[in-house]
């Protein structure tokens, strides 16, 4: 994967995760995660979200500066939805 | 004393000032309504826009020249907001303290109003995808979680009396927990929690970014080297890393920079050896919240 060091990115695919499949059905990715990186939360960008829609959950990677590139999550993700580079 | 107990203490602690708890505020602010608006869309707070920046990344915004700055002290500037709030969607005037059991105890005594309830913590929830109950809210706070369910938890009581309050922070403070008690919004308390390190959104902008979102206790922590045993029970209790052994004498110490006096480390010592002391009685300390 070669990390450079700088700046870490995380990207999750929602077309795996999200979009099809409710995404607090698993959060193995927040379990597994020492610094809490992933943050489990409604969709951004509507004004009122409703709870009760499971396609309004998504997993976002809020604070990448914090990652230590362990790279946990790879491995727990079901269905290899997050990949981390730098 | 910290600034907001010299500004909204009434010659005491902030936290222990009983107005804050009142209806009278409620009423005043419209909070039945912005709170319920608030925690209808809770989970998206975290992660919206604030002043055109979005959190994503933070860390290395904040890295960004003159615009970090800018940045964090946006931030701070909302997060001790004293204004009336107006905007559910933001965390305006959400400042928190540490405190102490004592405090808590104090609090869940003589200040917090009824109904008392206990909820899920959603900190914990949105960044590990579990749900504890360890939330303790108060008054107004208590009728908006009975419209929404999600924050209910499923297997325990969860309207409280006063006494079982006291039982529940009891428990979590000696797991572990540390305890804070919330602006939500300035100028009404209704929430304390028992927060734990890296899930809790109001203590990681401070210990990870440096953004000023809760001030530290009225305490620091002083050990006894006398009696302290050095078996570390403590250094491992200390979420907040202060605690150093000390190889030579097999003792610890406690960074009392670092300390945010809550108290937790107590708990495990089996010699008693630390006790809290008032941060304002330590020169050094003076101002440091």
């Amino acid at each position: 994967m070669g990390f450079k060091g700088g700046r870490t990115k995380i990207r999750i695919d929602y077309s795996l995760c999200g979009d099809t499949v409710d995404p607090r059905s698993c959060c193995r990715c927040l379990r597994v995660c020492a610094p809490a990186v992933f943050q489990l939360h409604q969709s951004f960008g509507v004004r009122q979200a409703n709870a009760f829609d499971p396609q309004s959950w998504r997993i976002t990677p809020l604070w990448p500066s914090l990652c230590t590139r362990c790279l946990k999550c790879v491995e727990a993700c079901p269905k290899g939805a997050i990949r981390v580079s730098g | 004393m910290c600034d907001i107990c010299m500004k909204h203490g009434a010659g005491g602690k902030w936290y222990l000032n009983a107005r804050h708890y009142s209806e009278e505020i409620a009423a005043k602010y419209n909070l039945r309504e912005f709170l319920l608006e608030q925690y209808k869309n809770f989970e998206q707070i975290p992660v919206r826009k604030v002043a055109g920046v979005s959190p994503a990344g933070l860390g290395y915004k904040l890295r960004i020249p003159i615009i970090g700055r800018l940045i964090k002290r946006t931030a701070e500037r909302l997060l001790s907001s004293n204004r009336a709030p107006k905007n559910p969607f933001r965390p305006e005037g959400h400042i928190g303290q540490v405190v102490p059991l004592e405090d808590a105890i104090a609090i869940l005594e003589h200040c917090a109003a009824e109904p008392i309830i206990q909820k899920n913590c959603m900190c914990r929830y949105m960044s590990r995808g579990e749900k504890e109950a360890c939330c303790i809210n108060f008054g107004v706070m208590s009728e908006i979680i009975d419209r929404l369910p999600r924050f209910i938890p499923e297997k325990e009581k969860y309207h409280l009396s006063r006494q079982e309050a006291i039982d529940r922070f009891k428990e979590h403070n000696r797991k572990g927990y540390i305890g804070t008690i919330w602006f939500g919004p300035f100028p009404y308390i209704n929430n304390l929690c028992s927060c734990a390190t890296p899930e809790c959104a109001g203590i990681r902008p401070r210990l990870d970014f440096g953004i000023h979102s809760i001030y530290k206790a009225e305490y620091v922590a002083v050990v006894d080297s006398v009696r302290c045993r050095g078996c570390l029970e403590c250094v491992a209790s200390c979420q907040f890393g202060a605690i150093q052994l000390l190889p030579r004498d097999g003792g610890v110490r406690i960074d009392a920079e670092r300390c945010f006096g809550c108290g937790v480390c107590r708990h495990v010592c089996a010699s008693q050896a630390i006790a809290l002391a008032p941060r304002d009685e330590i020169p050094a300390l003076q101002g440091c919240y």
